[in-house]
């Protein structure tokens, strides 16, 4: 059986500056995946061409066979809000509307109608355990429950794949490991794959498997942060 | 998306989002207002004797009334041009995160360019009720059934539709090719910029603009030109001077800049200098108004000075031929004519005002988008003088140079129509064409050329009008200033 999401040999340069150097990958059907490394090491602009928000230079990132590289940016922007998650450190939600509005753009996006998607984002609040900041707005809530509404809003279009880049890394450890915690236990309810950029070995404990990048390749020695379950 | 998801998402915004809506909609509501009174007054025919304003009255007056209403709506809509820019940081900020959540390039330009629509709309239907409401109670005729203003005329309602649908179209255009140079990611919003600094090719559209309209004084007879084609040469000519004066700041801008940084001593003229070369074409977005107003200004003074010398070279023909009563002699009322002129001020005044808000505007967002490279300076001990120094000299080093040539140009073009007039060549020309009954002057003596005078008191009250209100509205947007080198900004997302 083929993979959910592939990355073949991709390659992506900041200007002059290698960012990616070839890199293969592979995820399947709710499999977690961490990708480790250190500072730099292009772990994030892994999961952006993975993601679809970057296109690779080179090397192709197939999702369900089909090579999403050659997808103009409005097809991919839609693939995000229908089969993707993206979920980041920070910065990610609307500031100017609420919890529940923010959880419900996707599906809002989408086409859906406003009660409808507002039902819906309710429910996956509630599911993260911030129900009673339906109305509130990002300005408002604390670091955690911010993450605790981005992840909501994330998977509320209950997607194949969910790419989460530092989620827990402007938390505090003991907040870092209950949304962690959140994360991976609705993914796993849905069946949802991660793929999971972190440099805390903590983070990476929570994965089916680790890759680790350094300086733009796979680390062919595997030695990671974590240790895979 | 629906049309409810696209309307909630383009009204969602912070309070400078909410003042940036509500500006956007003043501005098409006088915009509006402007350009149907224009339509108004190109909807009377014929002699309107019904009228006790004689500027209303001739049919050949009226398309000047027409044009200085127009006149007073192009600041206006630079206004609204400026308001849309209001905020931008924070509005591109918000759409980044809406193209995380899933919007495809296309829905995001398309919810930026939705809220100005909806907030032209909102403002040019105000406009048109706020129209049609003063129509009726203006409508005063006295006893002989005249009235001061237009109120029984009313345009075509095909007409009345667009000039309500034109503000908010043009406002979504403007916002959308201001949005082309925004590239929303979901990981964040570059900016395009241009490394290449402008060149002086507007000097050619100046050129081009003043030659078109030397062209109906020159060749308007040879060619046998229709009034039509006349006022098209004459109106081209002046649009494209103008352009020539508004696209140029930019290339002045630049090179005041290189000159400040070359030459100049201190962090003040460092500052400034940097920013003019950075952004030159902040000063053509601007100034773009109030440069336009006084382009206007200067043409409308120096055509003062045209009729007052056609006046007077009826005085001295008279005097020179010796006829003391009638004889050929200038307009019954001079008053009138100059009057007209005096309207044309007012509106230039008008504009200059509304102009110069659109600075203030400009330069509140700049220095807004700024604010965090602001705080840290004054926290690394940058004097706050020194950058309220910097963003002065930053407005007026462009300024005062695009000024003088907007004065000039708006002068040169009226000096292309007449610029001296001989009295006594009358008698000369008759008798070389064999015509009977030429009467010879009874003071030859008198024979000579009048010059058009230069108004310099005038042009320079209108320059100097134009820099003080720049500079109320720089002293205003100093307090924007004051707040924005807050070191609390550095703790503020």
């Amino acid at each position: 059986m083929s993979a959910l999401l592939s990355g073949t040999s991709i390659v992506r340069n900041y200007g002059a500056t290698p960012a990616l150097r070839g890199v293969d990958l592979t995820v399947d059907e709710g499999e977690i995946v961490a990708v480790t490394g250190p500072s730099g090491c292009g772990k994030s602009t892994l999961l952006h061409c993975l993601a679809g928000i970057l296109r690779p230079d080179a090397g192709t990132v197939t999702y369900r066979e089909q090579n999403i590289g050659l997808w103009s940016e409005a097809a991919r922007s839609r693939l995000r809000r229908t089969e993707f998650g993206v979920l980041f450190q920070f910065g990610q939600l609307v500031p100017e509307l609420t919890a529940v509005e923010n959880v419900a753009l996707p599906l809002l996006l989408a086409g859906s109608g406003r009660r409808e998607a507002r039902g819906v984002a309710a429910e996956w609040l509630d599911r993260l355990g911030v129900a009673d900041l339906a109305e509130q707005r990002p300005g408002t809530m604390s670091g955690g429950q911010q993450q605790r509404c981005a992840t909501a809003r994330a998977l509320v279009t209950q997607p194949r794949v969910l790419f989460a880049d530092e989620p827990t890394g402007a938390l505090d450890v003991l907040t870092g490991e209950q949304v962690l915690g959140e994360i991976v236990r609705v993914a796993r309810e849905h069946g949802t794959a991660v793929v999971l950029v972190t440099h805390a070995s903590s983070v990476a404990a929570y994965a089916d498997r680790e890759i680790v990048l350094r300086d733009g390749v796979l680390d062919p020695t595997g030695l990671g942060l974590g240790v895979a379950r | 998306m629906r049309p409810t998801t696209l309307v909630r998402l383009a009204v969602a915004g912070s309070r400078t989002d909410r003042l940036r809506t509500v500006l956007t909609a003043l501005s098409a509501l006088l915009a509006t207002v402007a350009m149907l009174c224009a339509a108004t007054v190109l909807s009377i025919t014929d002699y309107a004797e019904r009228y006790t304003n004689p500027l209303l009255i001739e049919p050949g007056l009226r398309p000047g009334v027409a044009a200085t209403l127009i006149l007073v709506s192009l600041p206006v809509l630079a206004l609204a041009g400026q308001c849309i820019r209001l905020g931008a940081p924070a509005r591109d900020r918000r759409l980044a995160a809406i193209r995380l959540a899933g919007a495809t390039p296309g829905e995001s330009v398309l919810i930026a360019t939705a809220e100005t629509v909806v907030a032209g709309l909102l403002g040019s239907g105000t406009g048109l009720v706020a129209f049609l409401v003063a129509r009726r109670l203006l409508d005063r005729p006295d006893l002989y059934g005249q009235r001061v203003l237009p109120t029984d005329v009313l345009p075509p309602v095909p007409v009345l539709v667009v000039l309500v649908l034109l503000v908010p179209v043009l406002a979504g255009v403007i916002g959308a090719v201001l949005m082309r140079q925004v590239i929303i990611t979901p990981l964040g919003v570059v900016r395009r910029v241009r490394t290449r600094g402008p060149r002086p090719w507007p000097g050619l559209l100046i050129a081009a603009g003043i030659g078109l309209f030397a062209v109906p004084g020159q060749l308007g007879e040879q060619w046998n030109m229709s009034k039509n084609t006349v006022y098209a040469f004459l109106g081209s000519g002046a649009v494209l001077t103008m352009a020539g004066v508004v696209l140029g700041t930019a290339w002045i801008s630049y090179a005041a800049g290189v000159l400040l940084r070359r030459y100049g001593r201190g962090p003040v003229t460092l500052l400034a200098g940097q920013r003019l070369i950075t952004d030159p074409w902040n000063g053509s977005r601007t100034m773009a108004g109030l440069l336009t107003a006084v382009i206007a200004g200067a043409v409308a003074l120096a055509y003062r000075e045209l009729l007052a010398t056609e006046f007077r070279y009826y005085d001295v023909y008279n005097a020179m031929m010796g006829w003391t009563d009638g004889g050929m002699g200038a307009p019954d009322e001079p008053e009138f004519y100059y009057g007209a002129v005096r309207l044309v001020m007012v509106a230039v005044a008008l504009a200059s005002v509304v102009a110069a808000a659109g600075v203030l505007v400009a330069l509140a967002e700049s220095i807004v988008a700024r604010r965090r490279t602001y705080a840290a300076l004054t926290a690394t001990g940058v004097p706050r003088r020194t950058l309220s120094a910097a963003v002065l000299l930053q407005t007026l080093t462009p300024l005062i140079p695009a000024l003088l040539l907007g004065l000039a140009a708006g002068d040169a073009l009226v000096r292309l129509i007449l610029s001296e007039k001989p009295v006594g060549n009358e008698f000369r020309e008759c008798v070389a064409a064999g015509g009977g009954g030429c009467e010879a002057p009874l003071h030859p003596e008198m024979a000579t050329v009048l010059h058009v005078p230069i108004p310099w008191g005038n042009l320079a009250l209108l320059g100097g009008g134009a820099l003080l209100a720049v500079l109320v509205a720089v002293g205003a947007g100093l307090l924007v200033l004051r707040a924005s080198t807050d070191l609390e900004e550095l703790r503020a997302s």
